[in-house]
C-alpha cells in the first residue's frame, strides 16, 4: 500500500480512531505511567482564572477513583459498580452523550470487593474501550457506537476475586489482575487478545517457578538467586490463599519490551500464618506482555507485617542518579519508602522515606532489603503493636497515582500522615469470606494534619516542598508542561499549585471528596480543559461510613481519627470539567 | 442444586407469620461461604430460642471474628464494606427469623449463605449477639460545634 493510500484510509476511519497529542488514550496518559501532559496554555499566572464549564451525575455512589479518558473529541467514563460507561461528545453544546453501556454486573460482587465498589478506568486501543467490571470480567466496547465486542471472564467471585483495576492493553494485549488480598486469593496477572478477548497466558505471583513463569536463564532477579523462590518463601501449601492481588497500575518500556506492576499484600494480615518472605507479594515484577515470561522481580517488604501492598505505579524516568543517566523506575510505597530502580536489571538506586517511617530503619541498596525495628513487627502473639508508620492506607495510597514532570524533574503527589496500632489475631480461610486477621486503629502522624501534597526529587531522594492538608489526600496527580499541578482532597477541593513553589493557585469545591485522578486534553476549539472526578469513597467510605446518606437501614458513626470529616462532604458521583 | 422448593417454603412461612412477603428469592445467586450450600429444606424458625441470654451472646460474638464476619461488618458490627448491624436498622426484616434467615441463607449484594457452614444454634447465637449490640451514641443525630 502506498504512504498516500494509508493517509487516506486513516481520513476515513470512523471516530475513535488515533488517539492524538492533547488526547488522554490511557490511565496515565502514557506507557511511561508519568501523568504529565505537554499542554501550556494553563500556566501559574493564569491558573487562578479557572472555572468549571460542565459537571455531570453519574447517578452513581460510591467511591469515583479512576480516571476519564478523552479520545477524538469524546470523553469516555466509568462509574463505580454497576460499571456503566459513558461517552460524552465534547464538540457538542452541553457535551451531550454519544451513547452508554450499562454491562449485567453480579451484585455480589459487592460483598466480595474489599474497599468499596470501586472501578479504576478504561484503556482506549485500536477503537475500543476496554475495561473490568466488578465482577470478573473484562469487556470491549466500540468507542464508536457502545457495542459490546466481547465480553470474558477472568476471575472467580467464589474464590474472593474482584477486579476494579484499570487494564494495560500492550500491541495485541490487554493486561488484567485481580484484588482480593483481604480474601486469601492466589494472585495473577492475565493476558487476553485485544481482538477476541481470549486469554492467552496467566502469570501467578506466587507458587512455583511453572506457574510464576520463571524460567531458567530469563528470569534475574537482580538481589535473589536460586529457583522456586516463590514457593519455597512461603510454607507447603500457604501460598495458596497468599494474596499478591493486582489492583494498581501498570506501565510498559517499549524498548525494553518489559511491562512492570506492583503486588498488593500477603494473606493474611497476621504474618505468623505464613512464616518466611511471601514472594512476590509486596513487589514489583517485570515481564514479557507477549507471554507474561517473568523477567525479573523485587520485594519491597518481605514478609509484609503491615499491610504494605506495592501496587503503586511504575514511572518510567529517564534520571541523572549519583552522576550517571539512568533508566529507572520511580515507586511511592505503601511502606512510606520512595524507590528508584533501574528499570532494566531491578536493582535499587535510591530509597529514602518520603513521609514518616518507622517500621524500618531504611533500606539498605546493598542488599534491597529494608532494616525491619524488630519491635515493629506484627504477629497474633504479638498483642496489639503500637505507633506504626505510615498506616496500611500508605505513606501514599496506590490508588492514588502520582506525576512526573519531565521540565522539573520533580515527582508529584499526594500522602497520608497517619500512624496505627496492629493488633494481629489468627484467621481462618472460608471461601468467598474476608480473610484478614488484624484490627487497625488509626491517629494523625506527627505535626496533626492527615495528609499533604508533595513534590519528590527521586535522583537525590528528597522532598522539595510539601503542601499540608486537614485530612489524608487519595486523589491522584497531573502535571503539565505550564508547571501547573492538580490534586483534589478528602473534603471536597479541586486545587492548582505552583509545580516549582507547591503554592495553591485556586480551588473549587467540587460536591463530593475527591479520590479520582485529574486529566486534561485540548478540546476542539483549542484550549486546554481540565478534568476530575468528585466522589468520595473507597477506603474512606469504609473508614468514616458517616458520609453515607444513602440507606435508612445503614446508619454508621464518625471515624474517631476525623469525626468531622462529613461536616465537609458525603458520597456523590460527578464529573467535572475545567477551563480558562 | 435446585433450591426453588426451599425458596418456595421460605416466602410462605414469611407470609404465614404476618410479615410482608418477601420477594422470591434467589438462592443459587447468593455466595456460600466457604463454597458450601445450606441443605435444602432446613427448617426456618422464627424465633431465637437464646434471646437476651449473654452467654449465647458472647459465643456469638467469638463465632462473628471466627466465621470472617467482622472482616466486612467491620469489629463491633459498625459497618465496613457490609452495614452497619449495630444500628437498629434492618436491610432484610430485624425479626428474629429475619436476621436468622440473612446468615442462613445469605442476601443480594454479597452477604455471603452460612448455612452450610454453621449449624442453626450457632446461627441463633450469631443473632444473639448482634441483638446485644447498643446503637452508637450518635445515631440517628450527629452534631458538630
Amino acid at each position: 500500500m502506498t504512504r498516500l493510500a494509508v493517509l487516506t484510509l486513516l481520513a476515513v476511519l470512523p471516530a475513535g480512531g488515533t488517539a492524538q497529542r492533547g488526547d488522554w488514550p490511557m490511565p496515565a496518559k502514557d506507557y511511561a505511567a508519568t501523568r504529565y501532559s505537554d499542554l501550556t496554555e494553563i500556566t501559574g499566572a493564569n491558573a487562578g482564572r479557572l472555572r468549571p464549564v460542565w459537571s455531570f451525575s453519574t447517578g452513581v455512589l460510591g467511591g469515583h477513583e479512576g480516571q476519564p479518558l478523552v479520545v477524538d473529541h469524546t470523553m469516555y467514563v466509568v462509574t463505580p459498580y454497576p460499571n456503566v460507561l459513558y461517552a460524552f461528545d465534547l464538540t457538542r453544546e452541553g457535551y451531550p452523550l454519544k451513547w452508554k453501556y450499562r454491562p449485567a454486573v453480579d451484585p455480589n460482587a459487592l460483598g466480595i470487593a474489599c474497599c468499596d465498589a470501586v472501578n479504576r478506568g478504561a484503556f482506549y486501543a485500536d477503537g475500543k474501550i476496554v475495561y473490568n467490571l466488578l465482577d470478573g470480567h473484562t469487556v470491549a466496547v466500540a468507542a464508536a457506537t457502545g457495542k459490546e465486542l466481547w465480553k470474558t471472564k477472568i476471575a472467580d467471585l467464589s474464590q474472593g476475586e474482584t477486579t476494579p483495576v484499570a487494564p494495560l492493553v500492550v500491541k495485541h494485549r490487554v493486561i488484567v489482575g485481580a484484588s482480593g488480598g483481604e480474601f486469601g486469593i492466589h494472585g495473577w496477572l492475565k493476558g487476553l487478545d485485544l481482538e477476541t478477548g481470549r486469554i492467552v497466558w496467566t502469570a501467578y505471583n506466587i507458587g512455583p517457578d511453572s506457574q510464576v513463569l520463571a524460567k531458567p536463564g530469563t528470569f534475574k532477579p537482580f538481589y535473589d538467586r536460586g529457583t522456586e523462590l516463590a514457593l519455597t518463601s512461603w510454607p507447603a501449601d500457604v501460598w495458596k490463599n497468599g494474596g499478591a492481588p493486582v489492583w494498581g497500575w501498570m506501565s510498559y518500556d517499549a524498548d525494553l519490551d518489559l511491562l512492570y506492576y506492583g503486588t498488593g499484600n500477603p494473606a493474611p494480615y497476621n504474618p505468623e500464618q505464613r512464616a518466611g518472605d511471601n514472594k512476590w507479594t509486596a513487589s514489583v515484577l517485570a515481564r514479557r506482555p507477549e507471554d507474561g515470561t517473568l523477567v525479573w522481580a523485587y520485594q519491597f517488604t518481605p514478609h509484609d507485617s503491615w499491610d504494605y501492598d506495592a501496587a503503586s505505579e511504575m514511572i518510567l524516568a529517564d534520571l541523572t542518579v549519583n552522576g550517571r543517566p539512568r533508566k529507572v523506575l520511580v515507586h511511592f510505597d505503601k511502606n512510606g519508602f520512595a524507590y528508584t530502580i533501574d528499570r532494566a536489571t531491578g536493582e535499587v538506586l535510591v530509597a529514602q522515606p518520603f513521609v514518616d517511617v518507622n517500621w524500618a530503619k531504611w533500606v539498605d541498596v546493598a542488599t534491597g532489603r529494608p532494616v525491619v525495628d524488630s519491635a515493629k513487627l506484627t504477629g497474633a502473639s504479638r498483642g496489639n503493636v503500637k505507633e506504626i508508620c505510615p498506616t496500611l492506607e500508605g505513606g501514599k495510597s496506590p490508588a492514588s497515582p502520582a506525576a512526573y514532570s519531565p521540565r522539573t524533574g520533580l515527582f508529584y503527589l499526594a500522602t497520608n500522615n497517619m500512624c496505627m496500632d496492629y493488633q494481629a489475631t489468627e484467621a481462618t480461610r472460608i471461601a468467598g469470606t474476608p480473610f484478614i486477621g488484624a484490627n487497625t486503629p488509626y491517629h494523625a502522624g506527627r505535626g496533626g494534619y492527615m495528609g499533604a501534597f508533595i513534590a519528590w526529587d527521586a535522583a537525590a531522594g528528597k522532598k522539595v516542598w510539601q503542601t499540608t492538608e486537614p485530612y489524608p489526600v487519595w486523589s491522584g496527580a497531573v502535571v503539565t508542561a505550564g508547571d501547573v499541578a492538580f490534586y483534589g482532597t478528602l473534603d471536597g477541593w479541586f486545587k492548582a499549585a505552583d509545580a516549582r513553589t507547591g503554592k495553591v493557585l485556586w480551588r473549587f469545591k467540587v460536591g463530593s471528596g475527591v479520590v479520582g485522578n485529574p486529566i486534561t486534553y485540548t478540546g476542539r476549539d483549542g484550549k486546554q480543559y481540565v478534568a476530575v472526578y468528585a466522589g468520595i469513597g473507597g477506603d474512606w467510605f469504609l473508614l468514616s461510613g458517616d458520609v453515607r446518606s444513602d440507606d435508612p437501614a445503614d446508619v454508621r458513626p464518625p471515624a474517631d481519627f476525623m469525626p468531622e470529616i462529613a461536616r465537609h462532604t458525603s458520597q456523590g458521583g460527578i464529573v467535572w470539567i475545567f477551563a480558562l | 442444586m435446585d433450591l426453588r422448593p426451599v425458596a418456595l417454603a421460605l416466602v410462605v412461612s414469611a407470609a404465614c407469620r404476618g410479615h410482608e412477603a418477601a420477594p422470591a428469592m434467589r438462592h443459587e445467586a447468593r455466595v456460600f461461604a466457604g463454597g458450601v450450600a445450606p441443605p435444602a429444606g432446613a427448617p426456618p424458625a422464627s424465633e431465637n430460642p437464646f434471646r437476651g441470654d449473654r452467654q449465647s451472646a458472647a459465643e456469638g460474638e467469638r463465632t462473628f471474628g471466627v466465621m470472617n464476619c467482622d472482616g466486612c461488618h467491620g469489629g463491633g458490627a459498625v459497618g465496613w464494606a457490609g452495614p452497619s448491624l449495630r444500628d437498629g436498622r434492618w436491610r432484610y426484616g430485624g425479626a428474629d427469623g429475619d436476621i436468622f434467615q440473612s446468615i442462613y441463607y445469605g442476601q443480594p449484594h454479597g452477604m455471603p449463605a452460612y448455612g452450610g457452614m454453621l449449624p442453626p444454634t450457632a446461627i441463633w447465637k450469631l443473632v444473639t449477639y448482634l441483638q446485644s449490640l447498643e446503637p452508637p451514641a450518635n445515631v440517628p443525630t450527629e452534631s458538630w460545634r
